[in-house]
């Protein structure tokens, strides 16, 4: 059976509106949200971004329980799903008792007519992650739900993740046993490189914005202060891993009076403490050389297969990944998922 | 250091593509500013950044002893066949696209007549503005002539938008129309935050940056179809490291096979544009410490097809960069020393300077 | 098997019909006054082939520029875009240099190019994937599918 660590549902409007209570209902009714979310940024010239088949007769892709099961769960045997609701990022982002009220509304939706339904499925508690303590809060409501497997957070956040100000959350993430998992998206930004005119900048981007939150993260010597802290990064690629802990190691080699929070080699911290998801996976013309540059990371074991499901550039789970050595395309199926999020692995 | 001692023929030194020069402080620059720009630097009290807006602070390791003057140079150059003098100086400055040109200018005037007068090895890069495009050309088309200079220099990061954008047009043509080199060097404009979520809090964090935001402006440029309009066009990415090429190609290559209708001017697969259009120079060289990881990464990165040896003097990275021309062969390292400059800076012949 | 689609008359330029012919879920495509049948089943990575949007051959001059074909000739799979050409089945890359330097550069081993296809787009890089196509005839103002032979005819 397959472990997937990427899903993405959608909660229609309506579904959330249900759970709004006032004043929130009426201010989302009227206004709905401020954050910029990618899409509306740099639409997604792939089929809209999803999959075209995977419009269900009403509603949204992602938004139907029953077309996911028949496209994804039970046709590549999916024992073990994790849905990713990227709906969180721009929620998480609002004003703090707002993004409260909406994240608490999402995730309560998404058990309500996910996880009730459906035993295979698990999810993540989405907060309102610029209000620390509000976010806290939400984690601690849900923390003994063994259904939520992790907190989920953007890379797109207003300061870099690092920063003391988000400490809370690593610290109850921790706390409760639970990995904190970045996924791509939240508010658009960029200003260090400069604005792309084009999705497939943006797209191509994603690496590189995995990449300087984990050298923030570490930088920022979070792993000294939380130890007991897991991250998982979804959606970002793992190729390029190799070359950014060669140059943390170098660099820090020569820099390190100016990280004094760090205590130890970037690369040691990156290989205790961060988790890949596959997709989209890499796919140089050569396959060997993504053989070589994931047995580079030194964490093979630390890779977790994801479809992205119902997104346009979905890995199949019967297809992707062929060209890995067979024992450790079983255990990125499979039992690295389950060393991660619990649960059996069969 | 002048050339009486070494008559320039056959010479078999390297090619130091990336060599760093900056005036002591805006006294040095005085005489080549107009009387407008002696005055508003004398209202603002205005000085230089010791550490140019963040980027080199003078107590790093890895900054160096700034080489305020051609003495600091001597014996630097007496191997080589050619140095290329890197200025950076113009990269930090205020929002004002006015005093941008003119404090660029002043520095291309001072490299000219103070660095590369007399000294047949060195040549120059034309630093611009980045603020205003019909500037640029203005100051390309000023000092274009002028063969001691082989390329123009701009900042990695700094601007609201990447190099590719249509804005920059005008500039890259304008370097390719007089077979300059554009060099994208490391760093840039002070106040910009290097990540896209804000500032860092460390040097570490902006150092590495650069690597990052190198690529963006790689995928820019081949997404914007630079290369197909100026087919001429050659780009070197100076100080921003190069090992993290083939894993930003390959998802690169992917995507673009998805969405390439939204870009059709792009006519060949991404990673062909590179090896043809693009160069970084090889240091900061970050690579593994074992040597089966290093050989077969360096397979995947091709440094023969990729590299450029610099010094970076008077910047320190550590040992990559020796154990990067180590772990070459003959014909590798050849191409890396100088034969891939010899063929991506003009006027540059394989004798060195007569 | 032969199959009968629809009459020619219902069958609009533009439209397409997804029939069972056997084993087989195959798109049936009016693209002006031309039919084309295709599997649905793109070999990229087993997609729905024929709910993809049929897309016309584009070339651009330069950044900024476009032009688009008459006619919506190739089919884009519904998941990554692969584009299929409908006559022959012929994937293909985006656009490339002239046909020599295209092919050398994208052909993998032991996969012929079709030369028909790569004529009719000659600045299009062929990718590696070719979708089964099947003939189909106008009998009788019927449409008909013909699973016995290919498409190329």
């Amino acid at each position: 059976m397959i472990f997937d660590a990427d899903i993405h549902p959608t909660i229609l409007s309506s579904d959330l509106l249900s759970r709004l209570p006032s004043p929130w209902r009426r201010r989302f009714e009227l206004f709905s949200t401020r954050a910029v979310a990618p899409p509306m940024v740099y639409p997604r010239v792939r089929n809209g971004g999803t999959r075209l088949d995977s419009w269900p007769p009403d509603g949204l892709p992602g938004s139907d329980l029953d077309l996911l099961r028949e496209q994804l769960l039970d046709e590549y045997d999916i024992g073990f799903g994790v849905l990713i609701p990227m709906q969180g990022h721009t929620f998480g982002a609002e004003e703090p008792e707002y993004a409260a009220a909406l994240c608490r509304a999402l995730n309560d939706a998404i058990a309500e007519l996910f996880l009730d339904k459906e035993p295979r499925l698990r999810s993540c508690v989405c907060v309102p992650h610029e209000a620390p303590r509000q976010a806290v809060a939400e984690i601690e409501r849900l923390a003994a739900d063994e259904r939520y497997v992790q907190i989920l957070l953007p890379t797109g956040t207003s300061s870099p993740p690092g920063d003391s100000k988000y400490l809370p959350i690593y610290e109850a993430a921790a706390a409760a046993g639970l990995p904190v998992a970045f996924h791509l998206g939240g508010v658009e930004g960029h200003r260090g490189d400069g604005w792309p005119s084009f999705y497939l900048e943006q797209h191509a981007w994603y690496g590189n914005s995995t990449a300087m939150v984990a050298t923030n993260l570490i930088c920022a010597g979070l792993f000294e202060r939380v130890p007991g802290l897991q991250v998982v990064l979804v959606e970002g690629g793992i190729s390029w891993a190799a070359p950014l802990m060669w140059s943390l190691d170098e660099a820090w080699t020569l820099l390190r009076e100016d990280v004094p929070a760090l205590r130890r080699a970037p690369s040691a911290c990156f290989r205790e403490h961060f988790w890949f998801t596959t997709q989209p996976i890499e796919e140089p013309a050569d396959p060997a050389q993504l053989v070589a540059a994931l047995e580079h990371t030194g964490m093979t074991d630390r890779i977790v297969f994801s479809s992205d499901y119902p997104h346009w550039d979905f890995d199949s789970p019967s297809i992707a990944l062929r060209d890995l050595p067979k024992d450790w395309r079983t255990a990125i199926m499979s039992h690295n998922g389950h060393r991660l999020y619990g649960g059996e692995s069969r | 250091m002048n050339d009486k001692d070494n008559p320039g023929t056959e010479a078999t030194g390297g090619i130091d593509t990336d060599l760093h020069c900056a005036p002591a402080s805006l006294a040095d620059l005085e005489p080549y500013f107009d009387r407008y720009w002696r005055s508003y630097i004398e209202d603002a009290n205005l000085g230089l950044s010791p550490s140019a807006g963040g980027a080199y602070p003078p107590g790093a390791p890895t900054t160096g002893r700034a080489v305020n003057g051609p003495d600091a140079l001597r014996h630097r150059v007496d191997d080589l066949r050619y140095a290329v003098l890197t200025c950076v100086t113009p990269f930090d400055v205020s929002r004002n696209p006015y005093f941008e040109a003119a404090l660029a200018s002043a520095v291309n005037d001072w490299v000219r007549t103070e660095w590369l007068e007399g000294r047949s090895r060195l040549r120059g890069s034309i630093a611009v503005s980045t603020m205003d495009p019909a500037a640029a050309v203005a100051e390309i088309e000023r000092l274009g002539d002028d063969e001691r200079f082989v390329q123009v220099l701009l900042p990695v990061r700094g601007n609201d938008v990447r190099y590719g954008h249509v804005r920059y047009q005008p500039v890259l043509a304008a370097a390719a129309e007089r077979d300059l080199t554009v060099c994208l060097h490391a760093w840039g404009r002070v106040g910009t935050a290097p990540s896209p979520s804000g500032f860092t809090h460390s040097y570490l964090e902006d150092y590495l940056a650069n690597a990052q935001i190198a690529q963006s402006q790689l995928v820019s440029l081949i997404a914007e179809g630079v290369f197909e309009r100026c087919p001429e066009l050659r780009v070197c990415l100076a100080e921003c490291g190069f090992s993290w090429l083939p894993p930003l190609l390959w998802r690169f290559d992917k995507e673009w096979k998805g969405v390439w209708r939204e870009v059709p001017w792009v006519r060949q697969r991404p990673s062909e544009y590179v090896y043809r259009h693009i160069r970084a120079t090889t240091v900061p060289a970050h690579l593994p410490t074992d040597e089966r990881e290093l050989r077969e990464a360096l397979t995947a990165i091709r440094p023969a097809d990729w590299l450029m040896y610099a010094s970076d003097f008077p910047h320190r990275h550590g040992e990559g960069g020796t154990r990067l021309l180590s772990a070459l062969d003959e014909a590798e390292r050849r191409a890396v020393l100088s034969g891939n400059a010899l063929r991506f800076y003009r006027g540059l012949t394989a004798t060195g300077p007569r | 098997m032969r199959v009968a689609v629809a009459r020619v008359a219902d069958f609009q330029p533009g439209e397409r019909r997804i029939v069972r012919v056997g084993r087989r879920s195959i798109g049936v495509f009016r693209v002006g006054d031309k039919f084309y049948a295709i599997n649905n089943h793109c070999p990229h990575m087993s997609g729905p082939l024929c709910l993809g949007r049929t897309l016309p051959h584009l070339s651009s001059s330069g950044p900024g520029d476009v032009s688009l074909a008459e006619h919506d000739t190739l089919l884009a799979c519904p998941w990554h875009g692969w584009e299929y050409d409908l006559a022959t089945g012929q994937s293909f890359l985006g656009p490339g240099e002239k046909p020599a330097r295209g092919f050398e550069v994208s052909v993998q081993s032991g996969h012929t190019v079709s030369a028909d296809a790569a004529m009719r787009f000659p600045d299009r890089i062929p990718g590696p994937y070719v979708a089964e196509t099947f003939t189909v005839r106008v009998e009788d103002e019927y449409v008909i599918v013909d699973t016995r032979q290919g498409g190329t005819s």
